[in-house]
């Protein structure tokens, strides 16, 4: 009995861990990504933080964290972007099984997978932005947009994922020790 | 089993609920909840903003500083001390000529078809999405700011107020894809619309065959359609394609206002927009 009553604390003390540290992480992030990196355009498109994380959270973490992360960060996202409330976190979730492929990586801290899903993941956002706006009646240029946004973007981001994956990597196994699954 | 049927249920609820969110959004009945939450941000974002620009400077400075090292070791000394001692200083002076050259802009074009009602606004937030060129102003419905306001500088036309909350507002820049803006050449008088483009310069369209367009002409509003006043100036002329086989000719427009550098805008709270106002302005491509 005390020992269900301590899995249980312990479970409880988790789950408060991981929800403190989402709230600081994607706060910090959605208010750099809004005014810090906001400013950083070059050839006509800025790095998206906040996507950037999500992948990479999603790729220590799991997919499920990763969803939680996308659909609340996506929220907080569209309300400073001016955004239409759902439209980034459906693009963010839209992002998170790519980091399916590489869960069960053997080099779980080689920047190149992560790299890689991060570049894969942009036009993935980036489409299913355009395909909410084209849904809802506004004209889309689509080839160019992938071209003069997402392009730059994915260089921008896969720069961004240099930084930002080992951070994420040193504050998950800080806040929470790795689980062995059975 | 049970565990993989709650998280298959957190994908398809989490889903659901962004779809539900976005259908709301779209038409417009989130709008009070937007605005909360838009006023609870404001003042995160004005502090990083503020941040932001501190960094801004102190890179530009530290760039400036690797310049006149190379040249002059002494002088390089004493800039980098006047520069840190003088950093917060710069600033202000810096936005005090701003807010000077708006208020001269107004008293310079008394021709204009508005009169003053014009507010100065401080640029807090730009936008983070790169499918939405948009700047967040720190003034809201609270201040009379309403949907359509034309937003100037001293150098030209920024775009129109697209939506505002209770103490700040979202400016539609006229780079924005889904911007179009009636414009005509100062020089011959040719007319057109002005619409951004996707990472690119705005293009003036619908611009007669028949006529001859010179490069360096500049753009200003001709306040057709109601939406806009009339002869703000929005940019000048850089590249023209005429094709024999078009109805129209287009010209590429380098915009006057810098709107990387964009801090304090003036928004002219005396013109009415006249009804039926172009659609639903967040756009991309």
């Amino acid at each position: 009995m005390a020992k269900a009553n301590r899995r249980r604390t312990l479970t409880i003390r988790r789950g408060l861990t991981n929800v403190y540290l989402m709230a600081v992480v994607l706060t910090l992030v959605v208010l750099v990504q809004a005014t810090l990196l906001a400013r950083v355009r070059l050839i006509g498109a800025t790095p998206n933080l906040l996507l950037v994380v999500v992948v990479c959270w999603s790729l220590i973490r799991g997919l499920y964290d990763g969803l939680v992360w996308g659909f609340v960060g996506g929220l907080a996202l569209d309300v400073l972007a001016g955004l239409p409330l759902g439209t980034s976190s459906l693009a963010l979730m839209a992002t998170t099984p790519l980091a399916g492929l590489g869960k069960n990586s053997v080099f779980p801290g080689s920047l190149t997978l992560p790299i890689l899903l991060v570049a894969l993941a942009t036009p993935v956002y980036g489409w299913v932005v355009l395909l909410s706006e084209m849904i809802r009646g506004i004209p889309v240029d689509w080839l160019a947009s992938t071209v003069r946004i997402i392009g730059p973007e994915i260089a921008f981001n896969a720069a961004l994922t240099v930084i930002a994956y080992p951070a994420l990597r040193w504050l998950a196994t800080h806040y929470r020790p790795t689980q062995m699954e059975w | 089993m049970s565990r993989v049927s709650s998280r298959t249920f957190l994908v398809f609820a989490l889903a659901a609920v962004s779809v539900v969110l976005l259908i709301l959004s779209s038409s417009n009945r989130l709008g009070p909840v937007e605005g909360a939450l838009s006023s609870a941000g404001r003042p995160f974002l004005i502090t990083f903003s503020g941040l932001g620009r501190q960094i801004n400077n102190m890179v530009t400075t530290a760039r400036d500083l690797a310049t006149l090292r190379g040249r002059n070791n002494q002088l390089q000394t004493m800039v980098d001390t006047l520069t840190i001692d003088n950093l917060r200083l710069q600033e202000a002076e810096s936005e005090n000529e701003r807010l000077r050259s708006l208020l001269r802009f107004r008293q310079l074009n008394p021709n204009y078809d508005f009169r003053g009602g014009q507010v100065i606004a401080r640029v807090i937030g730009k936008t983070p999405s790169n499918y939405l060129q948009s700047i967040t102003i720190d003034l809201g419905s609270e201040h009379g700011i309403k949907p359509g306001m034309p937003v100037v500088t001293e150098r030209g036309l920024v775009g129109r107020i697209h939506k505002v909350g209770a103490l700040s507002s979202t400016v539609l820049l006229i780079t924005d894809p889904s911007s179009g803006v009636p414009a005509l050449i100062r020089g011959n008088r040719l007319s057109g619309i002005v619409n951004g483009r996707a990472g690119g310069q705005p293009v003036m369209e619908f611009i007669s065959q028949d006529e001859k367009i010179a490069l360096g002409d500049t753009v200003i509003t001709s306040g057709l359609g109601g939406n806009f006043p009339k002869n703000l100036v929005i940019g000048q002329i850089v590249e023209v394609r005429q094709r024999d086989y078009e109805m129209f000719q287009q010209a590429t427009i380098r915009p006057t206002v810098n709107f990387d550098r964009l801090e304090v805008v003036l928004v002219i709270t005396n013109f009415q927009p006249l009804p039926g106002e172009p659609g639903e302005p967040e756009s991309v491509g």
